[in-house]
């Protein structure tokens, strides 16, 4: 059975990102590292982007996962795989997670610095709308 | 009566000064003019000095010095004498002349203090044939009294300020006031009304003495008399502090009109400014609950499509039984374990251990997976839960933000109105104008409530004394020897009832003259004669400025209207005074606009013809509209230069 990883980890060239200003303290205001992680991740995904690691570094503990933080990084996998065995490798579901993460950061990043102040969560509700949308109307 | 001339000696600023007031045949105005503090006003000062003794108009820088000239003073050497005098020259009819002179003396101490040593006040009076008499103490102030007695001398030596004032404080007793000293009833009531009083008390008190019970019934009378006083003057007092406070608050209420209520808008600004604190507390409350979701369900939409996928794996899983798995993990194990099937019983050889082992493996993989399922299960369920709720959600929020947003709006509207409202005025000062307004309504309010309690007590205490004085009558008529006092008292008490009756008939006549009078002055003297329909003097003598649209307007005129309206009336006291004295006004127009200055000049130049007119101007005051009509009219014209040590003042004839 493959070892358990107990945390999971970012590119170190990320944090510099994460902490940024405008992340921290505009986008993502005192949100936990985890929900940081989540939302960079979620961006990587939206926009089918993820990027191996170049030099690893722990971000937070997995044990600080609640189940629905589970579910998420869960079906990122899945739908990265095609498969549900992939659940079985953790190492792998947050291998996956990481490299969506690492593309999301930096997606957000060049977002955030190059876009008008104050646009991002415009961007974002509107982006958030067109999804409902999509969503209802399949 | 006039003053011919005055001669200043060591008084104040003048060192030896003589002021002559030649008249002409057709007029007898004068003018003095002088800046501020060249001693002008110690002229208005020198003649009360010299007649009355004091020095009401006193500023206080002259406060400060001595009543002698400082030049004089520094002349003095110590231990030597010096002495201060004012003559006033004044000319009486068929050419008497009387010379009043006070004058003061004053000895230099070591400490160089000039030390008063006495005063001393004396009348010099010439009579046709050239005698000269001289009077001093109680014989010169009577002369005094004949001039311009003490009592009315406000209404003909006095400051032009005193004019705008008269008609601020409790107006209907100054003018009750002024009408019955001009109007010298007060002799009436000094000379016969109190004897005749006096004569009743002891025509009583000798009856008292044949009979205890008339003693004990005049005591009595005696007491409640007085209680009575008592409380008719606090009841006056307390009128008059209702007057007084009436007018405040109509004066500042004149000032408030059309001025913003600075306060209340303050605090309105400070309830909207705190409003708006809160407003845009939960403004960024709702914002950040927005954001929130914003990002919440950011995670979960960008995610659906995973989301979908593992949503449907689960679903097919479950469909094909293979969620929860069919096998227990923990049955096989003991299988191998026990190296026994648990079904039949039979030792499991090599091959059937393999195939255990193999589906073991398979089981253990589809467990652990499958748990991992089952637990996303309850997530995914909940996402799409939220994912269902968004929209709703985000739309609440926007419009609870819209709604905030307006307040917000709103209250800036609200907080640059009041800022354009109270813009251009002078915020302390309306603060303190309605400080003040509220002081005095409080004022008002609490003596009116006092009124109320002593108005009451007043009625008891005169019932009091209706009892008191039957109660006197009826021990009086029951006493034999007291006959022919008891006639007496009758008839002291009916003439003492005539003479009140007198006294008030009087009152009304001389009122009713003022008014004529005053009514005719003012009309003269005012340059909207449209605007004023009426002047009257009521039977409480409060005075009353009617509108021409027939509003009560007193409170509402400019400064310089109420001033002509005072002069006006002093004017009419004066005649129904019966003095022919000077009249003397210092500062006569400084709160007169041009247009009402020329009306002035008439009046006076008209009440020159027949009274002594003596005018002291600063230059300013001294402006074309007064120069250009009274110049050619004056018959002296002075200047006033003060040394360049300003120790010293000079009068200098124009």
């Amino acid at each position: 059975m493959p070892r358990l990883p107990d945390r999971l980890d970012v590119d170190k060239a990320d944090r510099e990102l994460y902490d940024h200003d405008t992340i921290s303290k505009e986008i993502l205001p005192g949100r936990t590292r985890k929900e940081q992680f989540l939302f960079a991740m979620a961006v990587g995904f939206r926009n089918q982007v993820k990027r191996p690691l170049d030099a690893r570094e722990g971000f937070f503990l997995a044990k600080d996962m609640r189940p629905e933080d589970e579910a998420l990084i869960d079906t990122v996998a899945i739908h990265d795989t095609g498969s549900v065995d992939v659940l079985f490798d953790r190492v792998a579901v947050f291998r996956i997670a990481e490299e969506y993460a690492h593309a999301g950061i930096r997606l957000l990043y060049d977002d955030v610095t190059s876009g008008q102040p104050g646009s991002f969560f415009k961007k974002l509700e509107l982006e958030l709308f067109s999804l409902v949308e999509a969503l209802d109307s399949e | 009566m006039r003053i011919e001339k005055i001669i200043l000696t060591n008084y104040r600023q003048f060192r030896q000064v003589e002021v002559t007031f030649p008249r002409k045949p057709d007029t007898d105005l004068h003018f003095v003019i002088g800046t501020n503090g060249t001693g002008k006003t110690n002229i208005l000062n020198a003649i009360n000095w010299c007649l009355y003794g004091d020095e009401p108009h006193l500023s206080k820088d002259s406060q400060r010095l001595p009543l002698m000239n400082l030049k004089t003073i520094d002349k003095t050497g110590i231990g030597k004498d010096g002495d201060v005098s004012v003559e006033v020259w004044a000319e009486a009819e068929q050419g008497a002349h009387i010379t009043f002179k006070r004058q003061a003396l004053f000895r230099k101490n070591d400490d160089g203090q000039m030390m008063h040593q006495g005063t001393k006040f004396e009348v010099m009076t010439n009579d046709e044939r050239g005698n000269t008499n001289i009077v001093t103490d109680e014989d010169a102030s009577a002369w005094v009294e004949r001039f311009v007695p003490m009592r009315i001398r406000e209404f003909f030596f006095f400051d032009g300020e005193r004019l705008d004032n008269y008609f601020k404080e409790a107006t209907g007793q100054n003018i009750r006031h002024a009408v019955f000293q001009v109007s010298q009833i007060d002799l009436l009531e000094n000379c016969v009304e109190r004897k005749l009083q006096d004569t009743l008390d002891d025509l009583t008190k000798e009856a008292g003495k044949a009979n205890p019970k008339i003693e004990e019934a005049r005591t009595k009378l005696e007491q409640v008399q007085g209680r009575l006083d008592e409380i008719r003057k606090r009841v006056e007092e307390c009128e008059r502090q209702i007057e007084i406070a009436r007018n405040k608050v109509a004066e500042y209420g004149e000032k408030l009109k059309g001025v913003p209520d600075i306060e209340s808008l303050e605090k309105e600004k400070q309830q909207l400014e705190a409003d708006f604190r809160e407003t845009k507390g939960l403004l960024r409350e709702k914002k950040d609950e927005k954001e929130s979701l914003l990002l919440e369900s950011g995670n979960i939409l960008m995610l659906w499509p995973a989301i979908r996928m593992a949503t449907q794996l689960i679903e097919d899983k479950r469909r094909k039984r293979e969620i929860p798995p069919p096998v227990d993990k923990g049955f096989l194990e003991g299988v191998l374990r026990n190296e026994t099937c648990s079904v039949c019983g039979r030792s499991l050889d090599d091959s059937s251990s393999k195939r255990v082992q193999e589906l073991l493996r398979e089981v253990e993989l589809s467990s652990e997976t499958a748990h991992r399922l089952i637990q996303m299960e309850n997530p995914l369920s909940q996402f799409r839960d939220r994912v269902e709720e968004f929209e709703e959600r985000i739309r609440s929020i926007t419009g609870e933000i819209v709604k905030l947003d307006k307040v917000l709006t709103g209250i800036s509207l609200r907080k640059n109105q009041i800022d354009s409202q109270m813009a251009g005025y002078d915020e302390e000062r309306i603060r303190e104008w309605y400080h003040e307004r509220m002081k005095f309504e409080e004022i008002r309010d609490k003596n009116q409530q006092q009124l109320g309690g002593l108005q009451v007590m007043r009625r008891d205490v005169e019932d009091d004394f209706d009892e008191a004085q039957k109660e006197l009558d009826s021990e009086l008529r029951k006493e034999k020897k007291a006959k022919g006092l008891t006639k007496k008292v009758a008839f002291c008490a009916r003439a003492l009832g005539v003479v009140k009756s007198t006294r008030e008939a009087m009152m009304k006549e001389t009122r009713e003259g003022i008014e004529r009078e005053t009514r005719k002055q003012f009309s003269k003297l005012v340059w909207k004669k449209a605007t004023f329909g009426d002047v009257q003097i009521k039977p409480d003598y409060s005075i009353s400025l009617i509108h021409s649209m027939g509003y009560e307007c007193l409170g509402s005129v400019s400064a310089g209207e109420r001033e002509l309206l005072a002069l006006s009336f002093t004017l009419a006291l004066h005649q129904a005074s019966g003095f022919d004295s000077p009249i003397l006004i210092d500062t006569p127009v400084a709160r007169i606009s041009d247009v009402n200055r020329e009306n002035v000049a008439k009046v006076l130049c008209e009440v020159s013809t027949t009274k002594q007119t003596v005018l002291l101007f600063t230059p300013d005051e001294y402006s074309k509209e007064i120069s250009g009509f009274m110049d050619g009219r004056a018959s002296g014209r002075y200047s006033l230069k003060l040394s360049r040590d300003e120790t010293e003042a000079k009068v200098e004839v124009l």
